[in-house]
């Protein structure tokens, strides 16, 4: 199948800046593959080269076994959904659709077909007629979509499509893309800062960070086994600890935070040293003061901020961290106000060690995030 | 009156006033010359009654003298020879210049403003040698005279054109290329619809420039046969006067009005937001 790409040691610079600093990454075909990571991380920078709008200072783009890296644009099989859209403002949204069909050899009775059934596809028909500027921003954005599409590319490249809209229309149109990929088999290459629509669509995720690649991985594996304090903090919320890392029993290490030990049995459970080791607030569990057990410790809450279907506390445990928890709104968290003392459980195979980040991920905070 | 004036919770009523008067400034000696246009008698100063004698009346109107009509033809011919030669030029510049960054190109955009600010007298005198002594061959006249207006209307074009590819951004041709689109179809296809609100803008600008304009034009004068009409106009003001020269001159003025009017309509029509540039352009 078509649509494989593989990025080696991609590079590029602009004046001093390194922008995408030697990344290797590969795409598989047919898959929703999603770029991860905060404003400035490198993830458009490597989106434009592989449409071919930015030239790498180095490195190869392998498109189906072939190094396009120095291929222009107009000669890539590889579309692009702009952020802005970019949809033509002086052409209808029929002629902004055939617009790329010039330059693929069709009748024009093909090409009327073509068009037709991309507008269908993104239930625009009807629109044909329209101008950009008459349409709504989520029309606009299911135009640029049926511009690309109509051009049956085996890439296609979206630089944050839905950034510009509002909420609800993200979550519909998050599903419609994610079931369009789905209908149509070719690889989606998604660019985004936020981390919900990266898990909730796609395949395979690849978190960046200062021009570099921090982890890959299914959404799962980035979310549940963040390898790097920066996956582990910028994917969901999550409670960081430092302590030293000493040998523990069943391949667990032990984690010493002054006179309070932890059982770690997930990540790189074999350092040895200051570490950094994470576990998300839902892992945690509240249990009444004085609860005894392994990994078990005593704080007070410090604030119970009430989410709706959940409580979100902060308990500041012995030794002055705060770490964030969960309770679901259950009816039996009557007694969690600010002030209460509780006991927290860290299961052991909740708590992961993190292998320290590249020195990009400049700021760790002590504790919760 | 007094309340009128120092409402301190109204408008500044001062300024109201200061700017009422220097309307009424600018636009008497105008008015007065345009009525005068339309006098029925030779006289400049005191009024005989209507009429359009000076327009279309069959001795000495504009409509009937040869000299007038020498003169607006040639101003003409030499406004649609320079919106021809400049408009394209100037845009191809505009894109050139937005295109190129490196070193050097500070310099050159600068360089593109220096006849905006450098005086007409010293661009007339410096264009009336340059023809005389390195390029004699050339000679003054028709030719001369659209050259040297085209040496300082293209930066206005470049100005105009300049402003609007720096609001479309790279986008819309990077959607072009990323669509199949070789260069000059990303040219053509995309970027130049999309400037021809400036472009209409400029070549309009251009146009009210080269029919105003006076001493780049005098200086590369040869004969009678290439006086423009705001030639003629001076040098006959102190000859033998008649209304036929506020005929003319009101005709010129309307020509400008209509054109400028019309650029801006365009301009606003198609380009949406942006108008600063040519509002900016047709305050000079």
């Amino acid at each position: 199948m078509p649509g494989e790409i593989h990025l080696q040691e991609l590079t590029k610079r602009f004046a001093d800046v390194v922008a995408v600093d030697g990344i290797d990454i590969d795409m598989p075909a047919g898959e929703f593959f999603t770029l991860l990571g905060p404003s400035g991380c490198g993830k458009t920078t490597t989106l434009r080269m592989i449409a071919g709008f930015e030239r790498p200072t180095s490195g190869q783009i392998v498109l189906d076994g072939v190094d396009v890296a120095q291929v222009p644009p107009h000669r890539r099989n590889v579309n692009t959904v702009f952020q802005s859209y970019a949809l033509f403002p002086h052409l209808d949204v029929a002629a902004n659709v055939a617009f790329g069909l010039k330059y693929q050899r069709c009748t024009k009775e093909e090409r009327r077909k073509r068009v037709a059934e991309a507008l269908g596809l993104v239930q625009l028909s009807g629109f044909e007629r329209r101008k950009p500027t008459q349409l709504s921003g989520g029309q606009q954005q299911r135009v640029a979509l049926a511009r690309a599409l109509v051009l049956r590319p085996h890439v296609l490249l979206l630089d944050e499509p839905l950034g510009a809209l509002d909420a609800r229309l993200r979550k519909n149109l998050q599903v419609e893309l994610k079931a369009l990929q789905a209908e149509l088999g070719i690889t989606f290459v998604f660019v985004t800062h936020d981390q919900e629509e990266a898990l909730t669509m796609s395949d395979r995720v690849a978190v960046m960070n200062g021009g570099r690649v921090e982890q890959a991985g299914s959404p799962r594996e980035v979310y549940e086994q963040p390898e790097t304090v920066f996956v582990a903090d910028f994917l969901g919320v999550s409670n960081l600890l430092s302590g030293e890392a000493t040998a523990g029993d069943d391949g667990a290490c032990v984690l010493r935070m002054g006179e309070r030990a932890l059982r770690a049995a997930q990540g790189a459970t074999a350092s040895r040293g200051q570490v950094k080791a994470m576990i998300r607030p839902e892992r945690i569990s509240v249990e009444p003061h004085g609860t005894a057990g392994d990994n078990r410790v005593p704080g007070l809450v410090e604030r119970a901020v009430f989410l709706g279907n959940a409580f979100e506390l902060h308990v500041r445990i012995v030794g002055g961290d705060i770490l964030k928890t969960m309770v679901a709104n259950d009816g039996s968290a009557t007694d969690l106000e600010e002030g209460a003392a509780v006991t927290l459980h860290l299961p052991a195979e909740a708590v992961r060690v993190l292998a320290p980040s590249e020195p990009a991920a400049a700021e760790e905070p002590a504790t919760a995030s | 009156m007094t309340r009128w004036f120092r409402n301190p919770w109204g408008k500044p009523r001062w300024l109201v006033v200061v700017t009422a008067l220097y309307i009424v400034w600018s636009i008497l000696p105008v008015g007065i010359a345009i009525l005068f246009a339309f006098n029925n008698g030779r006289s400049r100063t005191t009024w005989q009654g209507f009429s359009l004698r000076w327009f279309t009346g069959s001795t000495g109107s504009v409509l009937h003298d040869p000299a007038l009509q020498g003169a607006l033809k040639h101003t003409l011919f030499l406004g649609v020879l320079c919106v021809l030669v400049a408009t394209p030029l100037g845009v191809a510049l505009a894109l050139g210049l937005q295109r190129w960054r490196g070193r050097g190109s500070g310099t050159v955009n600068t360089m593109m403003l220096l006849p905006l600010v450098t005086p007409e007298i010293v661009m007339g005198v410096a264009l009336l040698l340059l023809f005389l002594n390195v390029f004699p061959g050339l000679g003054l006249g028709t030719k001369a005279q659209a050259i040297g207006q085209v040496t300082f209307t293209l930066s206005y074009v470049v100005v105009i054109v300049r402003g609007r590819l720096v609001s479309i951004g790279r986008e819309y041709e990077e959607a072009a290329a990323d669509l199949g689109a070789p260069p000059h179809d990303q040219l053509l296809r995309v970027l130049l619809p999309l400037l021809a609100p400036a472009i209409i803008a400029s070549a309009a600008v251009v146009f009210a420039l080269s029919i105003d304009d006076f001493v780049v034009t005098q200086y590369l004068s040869s004969d009678a046969s290439t006086t423009t009409v705001p030639m003629l106009l001076y040098a006959t003001a102190r000859g033998a006067p008649t209304p036929a020269l506020n005929a003319i001159a009101t005709v010129t003025l309307l020509i400008t009005l209509a054109t400028l009017a019309l650029a801006f309509f365009v301009y606003r029509r198609f380009a949406g937001g942006g108008q600063a540039a040519v509002a900016a352009a047709l305050e000079v």
